[in-house]
């Protein structure tokens, strides 16, 4: 139960870091929504997503 | 959606344009990046910090809760368990602190106990941050400093605020409902990582019911007489100011209640309700042969309408706010914004409850008898708490330890 536990436990941190990635991806390789306010939205939403995996908050 | 407009744009866009785009969105990702990391220094600092202990000559031994279950060991919850032994047969008390770290006259004054007690009969246990990891972060929406600082006639010393619950880095994610165990009540999600609401615990459980479960172990294997919960509470909480007690103890606990408020500080008493589940009151007193008591003391910082929380006003516990809710009647203990609860009113009441309550558990079960002395109320508001704190760079390294 406890090794369950911490398997999902990680998964959850592995969840974090593919939603990073995959925000860093469209940051950088989108076709619409070219303006500086998603730009700005983008990267302001990694960072939560960035903190978790990196275990940091 | 996007537009038309926004398509024709982006469609339209191409070599040094192209780079242009990706340069500035390099640019804010680094940027932001590089506030994002500047915000949470403190809070990986808040992590990584240990809080000094110079222990009485006194202790006699100092192990790791995981002692009495393998389950946490190796965690942040795996907390150090300090023991004080006279040798002498007697009772045996512990006094559990830092269940809820935001709560912080509680592990301080653990840590008073700590440095300063002397015991001439039976053994006191003493678990100054049952709590590790909630005190490793602070509440989310609560922009409140990670630190304060108690002034001590050799320099000042940092203690860890914290939160309420363990740490999504240490348990996460949380159910849609907790189901409390044995009780199968419904609690809060968020009361998963809620210390107080985890006991007795269970061995297979997550991370904080097994720290529960270890603490249960620790209390049912050493034959703990008289546990004793150090909690504060806000003002506008019924509770304040009160001993909460497992109705085996509540004869001692109302003895102890009246001669306080006769002669040193107001202290209230009440019984713990039955159907209130995960509250060490409730179930340490239910699954072990311990006595359970709670103590809560007023602290103004955890007020919902308080002004800034501030280092300042966890301290000095002084808000014009609280003043306002004491004079329209509001609030469930006395206050007065020229004294305000500071963390020396607030560290003395506890020193002064738990040693009442110990002493009374001697009057009414002379075999059960604890002999134990620590700093008296009068004593911490005479000097204030620093007086009572001893500079670790020159004392004997052997009994100095990192929390």
């Amino acid at each position: 139960m406890i090794l369950v536990q911490e398997v999902i436990h990680q998964i959850y941190f592995v969840m974090s870091a593919i939603v990073a990635l995959l925000l860093l991806t469209r940051l950088f390789r989108r076709k619409s929504r070219p303006g500086l306010a998603y730009d700005i939205v983008y990267v302001y939403t990694i960072v939560p997503f960035l903190l978790r995996a990196l275990h940091i908050k | 959606m996007s537009t038309s407009a926004d398509r024709h744009e982006a469609g339209s866009r191409g070599g040094g344009g192209g780079r242009r785009l990706g340069l500035r969105r390099l640019a804010l990702l680094i940027a932001v990046a590089a506030i994002a990391v500047a915000g949470t220094r403190e809070i990986a600092e808040l992590r990584a910090y240990r809080e000094s202990v110079v222990a009485s000559e006194a202790l006699t031994r100092r192990v790791p809760l995981s002692t009495y279950f393998d389950g946490i060991r190796g965690t942040l919850m795996d907390a150090p368990v300090y023991v004080f032994d006279s040798g002498a047969p007697g009772g045996s008390v512990l006094i559990l602190a830092g269940t809820h770290p935001y709560e912080p006259a509680s592990p301080t004054m653990a840590y008073v106990v700590m440095e300063n007690i002397e015991v001439s009969r039976g053994r006191v246990f003493v678990i100054p941050r049952a709590s590790m990891s909630a005190s490793s972060l602070g509440m989310l929406g609560n922009a409140y400093p990670a630190f304060f600082r108690v002034k001590t006639p050799w320099g000042e010393k940092k203690y860890r605020i914290g939160d309420r619950e363990t740490n999504p880095l240490d348990q996460w994610p949380d159910p849609f409902t907790f189901v409390h165990y044995p009780s199968r009540q419904n609690l809060a999600y968020q009361d998963s990582r809620n210390l107080n609401r985890a006991f007795p615990g269970r061995p297979d459980g997550n991370l904080t019911e097994r720290t529960a479960f270890a603490i249960t172990e620790m209390i049912r294997r050493e034959k703990i007489d008289l546990t004793v919960d150090v909690h504060e509470a806000s003002l506008g909480y019924p509770v304040v100011s009160t001993y909460v007690c497992h109705q085996r103890a509540e004869e001692m606990c109302m003895m102890a209640a009246m001669i306080l408020s006769a002669e040193q500080f107001p202290m209230k008493t009440e019984t713990s309700p039955k159907t209130l589940r995960g509250l060490t009151h409730r179930e340490i007193g239910d699954f072990t042969e311990s006595f359970a008591v709670l103590m809560e003391s007023p602290e103004p910082f955890i007020d919902k309408f308080v002004g800034p929380m501030t280092e300042d006003l966890m301290v000095t516990g002084r808000d014009e706010f609280e003043q306002t809710a004491a004079d329209r009647g509001l609030l469930y203990t006395d206050y007065n914004i020229k004294t305000g609860a500071s963390i020396d009113y607030r560290v003395a009441r506890h020193l002064g409850g738990a040693a009442e309550i110990v002493k009374q558990m001697g009057e009414f079960y002379p075999a059960k008898r604890v002999s134990a002395s620590w700093p008296t109320f009068a004593e911490v508001m005479q000097h204030g708490v620093g007086y009572f704190l001893h500079d670790p760079s020159k004392a004997d390294g052997r009994r100095v330890f990192f929390n």
